[in-house]
């Protein structure tokens, strides 16, 4: 650009953050005698309103040319800055952050280095910025639709939301049928169960032409950008047809018996099931990985509605957004962990869930072997808040509520019942400490410990429960007829899977990570890709669904308007310099390189619109003919050289 | 040698997992030496080997090159696998020019892992504080 640089820097107090390390009016001073600066200052809060006005009416006034902003990381604000930009009159690109908060004044404390170091950022900023042009956006129009990975509460929630504002939804879900978790929960409140919550949701979704729902499938391939991606499906075949009456006769011919996951293991099922009353979509299922084809489902069926020999499909989508909810896994305990796995008498919540549960193997009742216990202990935080070795670090957030809720339907239904609850803390937050109020009515016996965790012993003699009582400071052991561990939340198994493909990150604890935990809860870092649902932490149903329908609302104001930005900052090739070697089409992983003809000369050609801007290709050239927007080498030379060279005006 | 003497260290990090990890280092006040500058990039495998040469010709005394986890955190796919590469070749380079390998880092350190982050700088700096700053006057280390 031949243009010369009028810069003007900015530098932020962000209250104290930034002003109590760093010297903040030095900073401002030093920054006024950088090269092409024409006016440097500092301000209290340069994101808010009077911030940014100062900035604008300079631009103006002063004919700025280039912005440089000293604040917090560009990932909080660097779009705001560039709004700023733009509305008055510059492109929006002609801007450069330098972080001194994150990268500064928050990981130091010496006033006097901080302010050396907050010197030397600006500096390279500065410096990038004498070399920054303007950069054209370019808009593509976008496919008004979205695709949604999971149907469980969160998933759904989206399609409908979506569906019944006009937008064509794919619902992607990999079991044969929709609910998740949620549809097997029993109880999940007093007097509402799980599977009333999901079979409503079922109802819009069966009325819904929008919603195009795909069971037993993945998402195996994921191309392009915001606003036009591509995804491969792969469909594994249903073997069973619309004719299905569910009448029950192939179930009795066949001859295959596994344990029930829906009932988590408390009863069996054949190869050839219905999941639940109501689930849906409807009909039986014929589960692949245990069925012999021996064909007697087949000549039992006389509505001729099944076919052993469907195959698998591959189909391709195209959709403007995706949603990621594909949820959480149950935390499983080790075996002996608190007795897991080593006595009929230990179950997890989700299998006293479905005791509890009217459609669940004992049609309600808590049959623990045979009988229903006279005494139940539940112990809190199996799995989390590091009870153990193998848990998280993390709380689950629902345990708690779920465990009253059941731990009251017992003394509801057996009022003779006596329940220990052993805890370190109730966590029944908001509106559920009712919950534990009601629990304490009932005359369940609250067993605090810190430090040991209880040991749940299995003796000839029976099971005891052996815990240091925090309040009495004295190790007691209760007998018990039956214990039920409360297992928290961990993120899916396979959650690796869907990252691979979708480039989706995950946080610390390995749930998916959000663009920013407060200020964009249902964004992933990669723009058109939301996070719905406990896919991104321990959620509850309610919490489930509202991000559910957050997730959809974002996904709508991306395609709604029915065309988006594409990455501005992509590769550009000069033509002047290419020979046209192609060394950049092995680089780019996109495959957004080619080489064509043009007056005899070979020359490098690079596709807008497959162009993701990672800059690979840029770093490849051997002649410096690529180069990538906002990252040229040039600009980065510059910021480099700075380190160095402090050059007088 | 002077006790004081903090080292500089230029860091060309990618802008998806690896600077975002040091900005989670920033929002959990985890206090580090203040010896890295970071040069953000798009993907490390913007990380052209003629940086590297420009920040040591610039008075970095180590550089290190980081992004996001192989095989499959990179946010372009397979940019990392690129920056592997010339990281290796790179390394030769250097070394044949004299400058010792503790000078040259190449790490992966994804979105979640701050720790890791300050621990890099922290390790790092303790590094080149042994080894004193890296000597540009001697035949070597010229850069164009
Ligand atoms: C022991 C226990 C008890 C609980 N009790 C209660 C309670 O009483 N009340 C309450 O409010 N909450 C309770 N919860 C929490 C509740 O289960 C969750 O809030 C809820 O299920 C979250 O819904 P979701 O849609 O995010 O995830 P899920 O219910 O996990 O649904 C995710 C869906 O995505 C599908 N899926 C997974 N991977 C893929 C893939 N790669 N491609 C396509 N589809 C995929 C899954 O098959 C599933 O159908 C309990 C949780 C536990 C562990
Ligand atoms: S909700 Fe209760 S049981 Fe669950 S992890 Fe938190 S404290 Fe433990």
């Amino acid at each position: 650009m031949s243009e010369k640089p009028r810069i003007g820097i900015y530098i932020c107090h962000c209250g104290l953050n930034i002003a109590g390390t760093v010297d903040v009016e030095e900073l401002a001073r030093y920054a006024a005698s950088l090269p092409d600066v024409i006016v440097a200052r500092d301000y209290v809060f340069m994101c808010s309103e009077p911030g940014q006005n100062l900035i604008k009416e300079d631009i103006k006034e002063k004919e700025l040319n280039r912005i440089v902003i000293a604040a917090c990381s560009p990932s909080m604000h660097e779009q705001t800055f560039r709004s700023v930009l733009e509305s008055a009159g510059l492109n929006k690109y002609l801007l450069e952050m330098a972080n001194i908060r994150e990268h500064c004044s928050w990981i130091h404390s010496d006033r006097r280095k901080a302010t050396e170091k907050a010197k030397e950022i600006v500096r390279m900023a500065a410096s990038k910025a004498r070399y920054l042009e303007p950069i054209e956006e370019k808009t593509f129009p976008t496919t008004r639709n979205v695709m949604i990975l999971g149907g469980g509460v969160a998933g759904m929630r989206a399609a409908i939301e979506l569906a019944e504002y006009g937008f064509e939804v794919y619902l992607v879900e990999r079991k044969p049928i929709l609910g998740g978790k949620s549809a097997v929960i029993g109880y999940i409140s007093p007097g509402i169960r799980g599977k009333e919550i999901v079979q409503k949701m079922f109802e819009r979704i069966r009325g819904n032409p929008r919603i195009h729902v795909f069971t037993q499938a993945e998402l195996i391939e994921l191309k392009g950008f915001a606003g036009n991606f591509t995804g491969k499906l792969r469909i594994h075949p249903k073997h069973v047809n619309e004719r299905c009456n569910e009448c029950g006769e192939c179930e009795d011919a066949c001859p295959i018996e596994i344990s029930n996951e829906y009932d988590f293991s408390l009863s069996r099922r054949k190869a050839i099931y219905k999941p639940f009353p109501g689930s849906y979509p409807e009909g039986y299922i014929i589960d692949d990985r245990v069925c012999v084809k021996c064909g007697e489902c087949v000549r039992a069926c006389r509505r001729k509605a099944i076919d052993l020999d469907g195959e698998e499909k591959l189909i391709e989508i195209k959709f403007g957004a995706l949603i990621i909810a594909v949820g959480y896994d149950p935390y499983r305990p080790s075996k002996g962990e608190f007795g897991y796995g080593l006595s009929d008498s230990v179950l997890t919540l989700f299998q006293l869930e479905r005791l509890l549960d009217e459609d669940g193997p004992t049609r309600g009742e808590p049959i623990v072997r045979g009988k229903i216990p006279e005494t139940i202990a539940f112990v809190q935080c199996v799995g989390s808040r590091s009870t153990t070795p193998s848990s998280r670090p993390y709380c689950s957030r629902m345990c708690c509520t779920s465990a009253l809720t059941n731990a009251i339907r017992l003394k509801e239904k057996h009022p003779e019942i006596e329940i220990f609850f052993i805890y370190r803390d109730i966590m029944t937050y908001g509106s559920d400490e009712g919950l534990y109020e009601e629990a304490g009515k009932r005359m369940i016996k609250f067993i605090k410990y810190e430090g040991e965790p209880p040991q749940v012993q299995i003796t000839p003699e029976g099971v005891f429960i052996e815990v240091t009582d925090y309040l009495l400071q004295e190790s007691i052991r209760i007998p018990v007829d039956a214990v039920i561990l409360s297992t928290g939340m961990i993120p899916p198994r396979d959650l690796g899977d869907v990252i691979a493909v979708t480039r989706a990150t995950c946080g610390e604890e390995g749930f998916l990570r959000e663009a920013h935990i407060k200020l964009a809860p249902v964004e992933s870092p990669t723009r058109g890709i939301y996070i719905a649902g406990s896919v991104s932490g321990p959620k509850n149903i309610r919490e489930s669904i509202i991000s559910g329908s957050a997730a959809a609302a974002k996904a709508m104001a991306l395609i709604s308007r029915g065309e988006v930005v594409a990455e501005p900052m992509i590769a550009k090739v000069d033509e002047e310099r290419c020979s046209g070697c192609g060394i950049c089409i092995s680089a780019c992983p996109y495959n957004a390189i080619s080489i064509e003809e043009k007056e005899g000369d070979r020359l490098a050609r690079v596709e807008d619109a497959l162009c993701m801007g990672c800059g690979t290709c840029a770093s490849a050239c051997p002649s410096g003919a690529m180069q990538q927007l906002g990252f040229k080498d040039i600009q980065i030379r510059a910021q480099i050289s700075a380190l160095s060279e402090v050059e007088g005006k | 040698m002077n006790r004081e003497w903090t080292p500089r260290i230029v860091a060309f990090v990618c802008n998806w997992c690896t600077y975002a990890a040091a900005d989670l280092a920033g929002t959990s006040r985890m206090q580090q030496p203040d010896s890295v500058r970071i040069v953000r990039l798009m993907c490390s495998g913007r990380a052209d080997p003629q940086f590297v040469l420009e920040a040591i010709a610039n008075g970095a005394d180590g550089v290190i090159v980081a992004g996001c986890h192989p095989p499959s955190d990179c946010h372009y796919q397979e940019g990392n696998y690129r920056a592997f590469r010339r990281f290796m070749l790179l390394r030769r380079v250097l070394e044949s020019m004299g400058v010792e390998k503790e000078r040259f880092r190449l790490e992966w350190i994804s979105a979640s892992e701050a720790r890791k982050w300050v621990e890099v700088v922290r390790s790092m700096t303790e590094d080149l504080k042994r080894l004193g700053p890296l000597r540009r006057d001697e035949e070597g280390i010229k850069v164009e």
